[in-house]
């Protein structure tokens, strides 16, 4: 009984003291994207022509390594609402209805063992679709994912124009 | 009352009548003597009997549902014959006493620490399911979607690690799913047990958390005809339902008809909108858009009850319809059509699903002598449908082909047929030892359907034996060894997409992907426990060591493609092991008259625990650039307990403490140092409760209120946000109404008092930033009828 006792409290005692030693140290630190850097596109409402050639440069970094990125292109014509970012533009056109929008989602990746990269990724928007149909010009968002390599994401989301010369 | 028959030997029979005061025989009674810790209950003819007891002073308490327990010492040294007659109690409503005896003795014989719930329990603190109304137990918690769908989690465990055992058969559905709720009416059930610790002893592969067992295992009086309605309004969903039960019993053959309706509208949060990740989507008048729904549910019991032996049939029938959050769900989150979803907060468009989950259960049991021998039999038909817009994703089609062998908004649909049998016998050694010994045994064929691909189909076969040895070893203590051997096979089919993607980078060639591949895995494992338990003056002392297991699901083995509700890319490992758990419980509990308080610790280690962790990758075929997860395993060790005390200040005046705490720590794999996902924060719940007997012709009065103070929670693993900490007030207010000889039962409870807005760590919600529901006034009303029969 005794013995039951003081082993009951015993392993409650040392329950208690490993809960409050020190934590081990995790990552508990999402990557980032700055598009602060020199050079940066496309940036907040920036507007994009169909058929030219851009280079991509967002500055990625995260505290360990980073992961993979990811780019998701898609229309604004309904004028929704994304958290990320900084300050909408205020030249957005009427709301519309979509045909045929334009839909860009492509995964990248980054070299291993990086925790600071800088995309120089080529990049052009064609002008139509596979069967000769126009994209529709407008207002589109234009967004960026990044993991690093314990699986933290973080987004951000741009308002962009994408027009015809 | 207490006649002799002499007798010259070592041990002794205790036996008897339990009748009403007009010398009609109870059957069903429950007889329990202590310090022996045996129990049983009388048969149709009122009998009971205990066989080989040793010489000695034992105290017996006869209790029955509605009528006063009486509790007597009896002192034995020869053949004891003892008859005793119960007074009932003044009303005659049943439901509201479920024996305190029973649920006391359920925590006295078992080694495990168990939590014992009554009708009662679950009309004061009705919440949107079942396991929400649970939520208030210790070491109770639950994982959400939206107002009616909660999954059992028990000390920060749940999913497939819980286990829903209805009147002894495996409740099986599609637990796997975090959006899939549990196929149970809380208006139709009799007395529910929570187990808490590893119980794959008895339970068989999944109980490693422990076991939600429901039991509609009401007898009617003889020779009567019962009734009740049951009216429930909520004013946050805008709920309004109803259950109507009828039961009856002529002799030896009882019925029971049940059937609970239950419509609801939107939930409301306190939020003018929310951030789904990046998108924020505002909400009309704080309703979270196209969460309405309903329930029809339909219950049949029939049962005979002869001498030495019961058997009873149940068929129940679960219906429900409920919508998903609309801008969260399918592969991003998006913009809805806010005009066709606010127009109305009582209509579902999609995303939408529907439930059907049909149960049809035979239970017998047969005593002679020292011999128990429980059968169940089950057969069960789950089928669950996922309704959304066609959404071409990946290589589908941009238009939906007329072709294909399901509709075009048919995003997901689960079909699972279940046969279940156990076999269970009890048989008593002497007059200090009992052995158990069963059989189960189960069958699953599980098909899929719809355009959107995340398990595949596949079929399941588990079967177990086990033995338990309890042994009284002292008057006052009790050792109870058990071990169980199991083999499960898991068949699991290959698919294909139903469309074609193409192969070579040019796009020319195409090919029906294989996304899941045949797989076909055995697992056989050895499940233990080793349980004494003491229970000196004013003591309860328990302590457990065992073993559980759980064979991987399919979903962990073979699982490849977006989970719709969470905006990832789900890939399963086909090469996981068996998850093995192996668990320390204690439980220690003092009480003197008027005061309780008790400790339940646990330790825990996993040798392989099975999770689902997000990987840097993004997937490129399927959906639209979302997050890769997969399911992988890791040594986790887990420790944690719960605390309860309760004191009767005065003879009005009751006050109630509870807390649990639960840490887990991953200890290798890619997340070592890291917690395990959705793990419960600390949180305490402080409870004041004034009960009146009577007051004017009113009776059972009571008001209550509970203080919960949550812990932020900041142990995260990705993707989980720390949560921040909160306090919530829940009031309760009920009595009874005299109506004839019965009474008219009133509940009322005002959940989340203050309107406040706050977040529930383990929430699937919390991902995407809904907060828990806003202020809610729900009204409950049971009127009672009783006629003969």
């Amino acid at each position: 009984m005794k013995i039951l006792k003081s082993s009951i409290i015993l392993s409650l005692l040392i329950m208690v003291l490993y809960a409050c030693s020190t934590e081990p140290e995790v990552d508990t630190v999402k990557p980032e994207i700055d598009l602060n850097i020199s050079g940066a596109f496309p940036v907040n409402c920036d507007t994009l022509y169909f058929g030219e050639p851009y280079v991509i440069k967002a500055k990625l970094t995260d505290n360990v390594e980073l992961g993979s990125y990811n780019i998701d292109i898609h229309n604004n014509f309904d004028h929704h609402a994304h958290t990320t970012e900084v300050l909408s533009c205020d030249d957005l056109e009427p709301i519309k209805e979509t045909t045929n929008p334009y839909v860009f989602i492509e995964d990248f990746t980054i070299p291993e063992g990086r925790n600071e990269y800088t995309t120089n990724l080529d990049f052009t928007i064609p002008s139509t679709d596979n069967d000769g149909n126009e994209y529709q010009d407008g207002d589109y968002h234009f967004h960026i994912n990044v993991t690093d390599k314990q699986g933290w994401s973080v987004q951000k989301g741009l308002s962009i124009k994408i027009k015809r010369r | 009352m207490l006649t002799v028959t002499a007798a010259a030997q070592s041990s002794f029979s205790l036996f008897g009548v339990v009748t009403d005061v007009n010398e009609e025989a109870l059957s069903g009674a429950t007889i329990i003597i202590h310090p022996l810790q045996k129990g049983t209950s009388t048969n149709e003819l009122g009998e009971f009997q205990f066989t080989k007891l040793p010489k000695g002073l034992y105290s017996v308490t006869v209790s029955y549902v509605g009528f006063n327990s009486v509790e007597d010492s009896v002192f034995i040294d020869r053949d004891t014959e003892y008859n005793i007659q119960l007074e009932p109690t003044e009303l005659l409503l049943e439901e509201v006493l479920v024996s305190y005896n029973l649920a006391e003795e359920a925590k006295r014989e078992q080694t495990l620490n168990v939590e014992v719930v009554n009708e009662q329990f679950l009309k004061e603190n009705l919440g949107g399911s079942l396991m929400k109304s649970l939520d208030r137990l210790p070491g109770v918690s639950t994982i959400d979607i939206g107002s009616g769908h909660s999954k059992p989690v028990i000390r920060g465990l749940g999913f497939n690690r819980v286990v829903v055992v209805e009147n002894g058969i495996k409740h099986e559905g599609q637990q796997w799913g975090a959006d899939h709720g549990l196929e149970i009416d809380q208006y139709a059930i009799d007395h529910l047990e929570v187990i808490k610790g590893p119980a794959s002893l008895q339970y068989g592969s999944d109980a490693i958390a422990g076991v939600v067992h429901v039991q509609q295992n009401k007898v009617p009086e003889k020779y009567s005809l019962t009734g009740r309605a049951d009216l429930t309004g909520k004013t946050n969903n805008n709920l309004i339902g109803a259950s109507f039960l009828i039961e009856g019993r002529k002799d030896w053959l009882y019925g029971k008809l049940q059937t609970t309706i239950l419509d609801y509208g939107d939930y409301r949060v306190p939020t003018d909108s929310v951030d789904i990740y990046s998108f924020r989507a505002p909400l009309s008048n704080q309703l979270l858009r196209n969460t309405a729904g309903y329930d029809r549910n339909f219950h049949l019991g029939l049962g005979i009850l002869k001498s030495g032996f019961h058997s009873k049939f149940y068929v129940s029938s679960i219906n429900s319809k409920s919508g998903f959050f609309a801008n969260a769900h399918g592969l991003e989150p998006r913009n809805v059509n806010t005009d066709l979803h606010d127009a109305s907060s009582r209509d579902n468009y999609y995303p939408y699903q529907k439930v059907n989950h049909t149960k049809v259960i035979n239970t017998s049991s047969w005593v002679t002598g020292d011999l128990r021998l429980t059968s169940n039999l089950g057969f069960q038909h789950n089928l669950r449908e996922e309704h959304s817009e066609y959404v071409s994703h990946g290589f589908m089609p941009p238009m939906f082909p007329d072709t294909m062998s399901f509709d075009s908004d048919l995003e997901r649909g689960f079909e699972k047929y279940i046969y279940s049998g156990n076999l269970e016998a009890e048989y008593d050694l002497s007059g200090n030892t009992s052995i158990t010994g069963g059989l189960n045994s189960e069958f699953q064929n599980n098909k899929i359907d719809g355009f959107g691909f995340i398990i595949p189909a596949f079929k399941q076969f588990t079967m177990g034996a086990f033995a338990i040895a309890k042994r009284s070893v002292s008057e006052r203590s009790i050792l109870q060894f058990g071990l169980r051997f199991d083999h499960g096979n898991i068949s699991i089919k290959e698919y294909y997409d139903w469309f074609q993607s193409p192969v070579n980078d040019e796009g020319t060639e195409t090919e029906y992907l294989l996304r899941a591949q045949a797989l076909d895995r055995n697992f056989s494992n050895f499940s233990w426990s080793l349980g004494y338990n003491i229970n000196p003056d004013h003591w309860l002392i328990k302590m457990n060591v065992g073993k559980s297991f759980r064979m991987p699901i399919a979903k962990e083995l073979a699982a490849n493609g977006v989970n719709y509700h969470h905006f990832s890319y789900e890939v399963g490992d086909p090469d996981l092991s068996a998850e093995e758990s192996y668990q320390l419980d204690a439980g220690l509990e003092y009480s003197r008259d008027k005061f309780t308080v008790g400790v339940t610790p646990f330790l825990n280690y996993f040798p392989n625990y099975i999770y689902l962790n997000p990987t840097p990758e993004h997937d490129r075929l399927y959906g639209n650039g979302n997050q890769v997860y997969e399911y992988t395993q890791s040594e986790v060790f887990r420790y944690g307990g719960e605390i309860h005390s309760h004191f009767q200040v005065t003879q009005n005046w009751q006050l109630g403490f509870m807390g649990e705490y639960v840490y887990s720590k991953q200890l290798s794999g890619i997340k070592k140092g890291f917690t395990l996902p959705f793990s419960p924060p600390a949180s305490a719940l402080l409870n004041m409760k004034f009960v009146q007997p009577a007051f004017r012709s009113l009776q059972n009065l009571y008001a209550s209120i509970d203080l919960k103070l949550v812990a932020s929670q900041t142990n995260i693993v990705p993707p989980e946000e720390p949560t921040d900490g909160y306090t919530s007030v829940n009031l309760g207010l009920g009595g009874e109404i005299p109506f004839g000889k019965q009474a008219i039962s009133v509940t009322m409870q005002i959940q989340n008092v203050l309107n406040e807005k706050y977040f529930n760590h383990t929430s699937y919600y919390r991902l995407i930033n809904v907060p828990e529901p806003g202020r809610n006034f729900v009204l409950n009303i049971t009127i009672p009828f009783k006629s003969e029969l």
